[in-house]
């Protein structure tokens, strides 16, 4: 009986999604895509869309191959910009309603009284919800893979991750979608207050990635400063020893005190040490600033789910360290390599790239650990709710 | 008569303070057709949806179809039609019936089966590919109580199912549920329209302010008030009816508010002729006389208006429900 049931109301899913013009808007949007990656090439001197060419230094297949550009496109904006905003907005606004509809007067009563449980109805029906995406995320994968085994002359059957990871984002925001469903019986008020709490964890996610930025910023502002310290010890004690070579008079001898505000002798041989001691210093209280406020980032993300941390799964099994070393050695050529003493920390390229590799090596047991934990108590609690209410 | 609902003592308290059942006890017998009435705000629709788990009773004892309420069992056996149902309007007739078949937890092949005799049992079987979306009030009542049939239901409970349809649909819903009744079924009905339920209705209960007020056959229900009656061209005056139940061996005379008749609490016509005779004496002209049975609306406004400022939740000490009379 559980899988008769399970099935009718699958069936029954599909007949909804079948119905709204959306979902076959979506569908085809999905195919523009996939046209749009299958009209993008590589060739020896650049980039080509249909037969037009773009010159460029790096992309050339001189040193990237057509394998790793178009996992490039799929991972850069195929899959974070095209299935997890666009279509994600698009499959929230065709599924929004089906925990209000299935829980409105008149279309509740008939189902709670068949011999199916409560959770396993309200579970059943949120399943339904991700059939939208998955569906979607099935053609696009499929038709973006077929484009690299065509195009791309290798069959990268590792793009189907993309399935289960698009899957996993969205159910994150359609567990809160139907939370909020359930709670005010309204499509409108699911839809506006999840997209609230998507933006709301957006900014976290940015938040986190800036402040990350800033700490590691901060860090290599102070490894600078202290490098530079040690520099200029050396150097005072160089200048000691000549003064001293020189029978010249050294601060800080007897008879010859040290001038005032000076608390060695190499700070009043070498007065730049003074002002770099005062900047690390400086250095150290913003690294400590910065740290403490990506700690409480980071505790405040641990208990959201992680949207962007989950999609960047699908790069960081994509692409190689390798690839991905070559890429960022790219990125850092094509910055501004002069950075100044008063350019802001995160401006170093090098606070870039470390944040980037603490992204990177983010632990996948915490990403998506964390993510279901909070997907599995908002469920639970709806379903709670769920069974104890009166329709 | 073993009983296909036995409940007693539900109680249902909203918010903690609005009681719209304050202890009902009912009974439905095996293959009877079982009429609710009461007014608006009674608690009928409360009480179904208890029956049918869609609400959790305060208080309740007592089982339905042998099973405490909720049972998955006792559900698979119970086929209900809520009021003001809205069916998925994308499904087409048969789908609808398809989907709570399945709910049900009907195989694919019973279900195809089932959803086509039902079809043209309600008949529907010409609009069975259009979509609900497309379907007149009636039409989607019709689908609504073949839905109710798809699991082949021990219990069917129906709230307002003639709601919306014609009289010629009206017809043929009565006519399904004496079939239904005739196949052994129990058809609970909650219903405002009180000539049906008259019409089909084994047994019947009243319910007022979360209360079932009385229960029991119409014919035990309207046994006090059914007598001979004499109707006259003209009022009886006081004297007149003192002189007559003073006579020799006449029956009881009921009360009445119609001047212009007499009731005699009797089933023997020989008994109220000498009444007769003692009209005629006066030169009152008898328009009519035979056996007289209030209607169920008699019995439903007489009960209604008994209870008439028993506000619900406003009264402290809860009144017990009364028993079947018999």
């Amino acid at each position: 009986m559980i899988i008769t049931q399970t099935k009718a109301i699958f069936i029954d899913a599909y007949r909804e999604l079948n119905a709204k013009k959306l979902f076959w808007l979506t569908l085809g949007l999905n195919l523009l895509v996939v046209a749009l990656y299958a009209s993008l090439g590589i060739n020896e001197k650049g980039v080509t869309l249909l037969h037009w060419n773009f010159e460029s230094r790096f992309f050339t297949t001189a040193l990237v191959s057509k394998e790793l550009f178009y996992t490039l496109q799929f991972t850069t904006w195929g899959v974070p910009i095209w299935l997890t905003w666009a279509t994600a907005i698009l499959a929230l606004i065709s599924t929004a309603g089906i925990i209000p509809e299935m829980v409105s007067g008149g279309a509740i009563e008939p189902v709670l009284s068949k011999p199916i449980g409560r959770s396993r109805l309200f579970l059943t029906k949120y399943m339904t919800g991700l059939l939208f995406v998955a569906l979607q995320v099935l053609v696009f994968t499929v038709g973006c893979m077929l484009v690299m085994g065509i195009r791309g002359g290798a069959w990268n059957f590792n793009l189907l991750l993309a399935i289960p990871i698009v899957l996993a984002f969205f159910s994150y925001l359609y567990a809160f979608c139907a939370f909020v469903g359930l709670i005010t019986k309204s499509t409108i008020a699911a839809l506006l207050l999840t997209i609230l709490f998507w933006l709301a964890i957006w900014i976290v996610n940015t938040g986190d990635q800036m402040l990350i930025m800033q700490r590691e910023g901060s860090i290599i502002q102070v490894e600078d400063r202290q490098l530079d310290i040690e520099k200029q010890i050396e150097f005072a004690d160089k200048r000691i020893e000549q003064l001293r070579e020189q029978d010249k008079p050294v601060p800080g001898d007897e008879g010859n005190p040290l001038p005032d505000g000076y608390e060695d002798i190499q700070e009043a041989v070498n007065p730049a040490l003074r002002m770099s001691r005062s900047r690390l210093v400086e250095a150290k209280e913003s690294q400590a600033t910065w740290t403490a406020w990506a700690a409480r980032v980071i505790t405040l993300k641990t208990i959201l789910p992680k949207t962007q941390d989950t999609v960047r799964l699908l790069e960081r099994h994509l692409i190689t360290d390798e690839d991905m070393a070559k890429l960022m050695g790219f990125d850092a050529q094509s910055q501004p390599q002069n950075t100044s003493e008063n350019d802001p920390a995160f401006a170093d390229p090098r606070a870039a790239e470390r944040s980037a590799e603490i992204m990177r090596k983010r632990s996948i047991t915490w990403v998506l650990g964390t993510s279901f934990a909070y997907e599995f108590l908002l469920l639970g609690l709806c379903c709670v709710i769920f069974v104890r209410r009166d329709f | 008569m073993s009983a296909v609902i036995d409940i007693t003592g539900v109680e249902k308290t909203y918010n903690r303070r609005i009681k719209a059942l304050r202890g009902v006890d009912l009974q439905v017998g095996k293959g009877e057709i079982f009429g609710l009435l009461g007014p608006n705000g009674a608690g009928k629709s409360t009480l179904v949806k208890i029956v049918t788990t869609v609400i959790h009773a305060s208080k309740c004892k007592g089982t339905v179809l042998g099973k405490k309420i909720g049972d998955k069992a006792a559900l698979q056996n119970i086929g209900y039609l809520p009021e003001h149902h809205r069916f998925p309007p994308y499904l087409t007739g048969r789908q609808v019936l398809e989907y709570y078949g399945a709910m049900s937890g009907i195989g694919r092949k019973d279900r195809k089966a089932k959803a086509s005799e039902l079809l043209e049992l309600v008949g529907m079987e010409s609009w069975h590919k259009d979509k609900l979306g497309s379907y007149s009030k009636g039409m989607r009542q019709r689908v609504g109580l073949a839905q109710a049939l798809m699991n082949d239901p021990q219990l069917v409970i129906l709230d307002e199912p003639t709601d919306g349809v014609d009289p010629s649909g009206r017809r043929d819903i009565r006519n399904i549920l004496t079939q239904l009744k005739d196949e052994g079924r129990t058809i609970f009905l909650n219903s405002h329209l009180l000539s049906e339920l008259e019409m089909v209705c084994d047994r019947v209960a009243i319910m007022v302010h979360g209360l079932v007020s009385t229960q029991g056959t119409i014919e035990e229900l309207t046994a006090d008030q059914s007598g001979f009656e004499i109707a006259t061209n003209a009022p009886i005056d006081q004297t007149l009816r003192s002189q007559i139940s003073t006579l020799p061996q006449i029956p009881t005379i009921l009360d009445g508010k119609d001047p212009a008749r007499m009731t005699f609490q009797t089933n023997n016509a020989a008994s109220v002729q000498p009444a007769i005779d003692a009209l005629r004496k006066q030169n009152i002209i008898i328009e009519s006389a035979g056996f007289k049975r209030p209607s169920l609306e008699d019995l439903f406004m007489q009960v209604v208006d008994t209870n008439h400022g028993d506000k619900p939740g406003a009264i402290s000490g809860a009144k017990g429900s009364k028993g079947a009379k018999s």
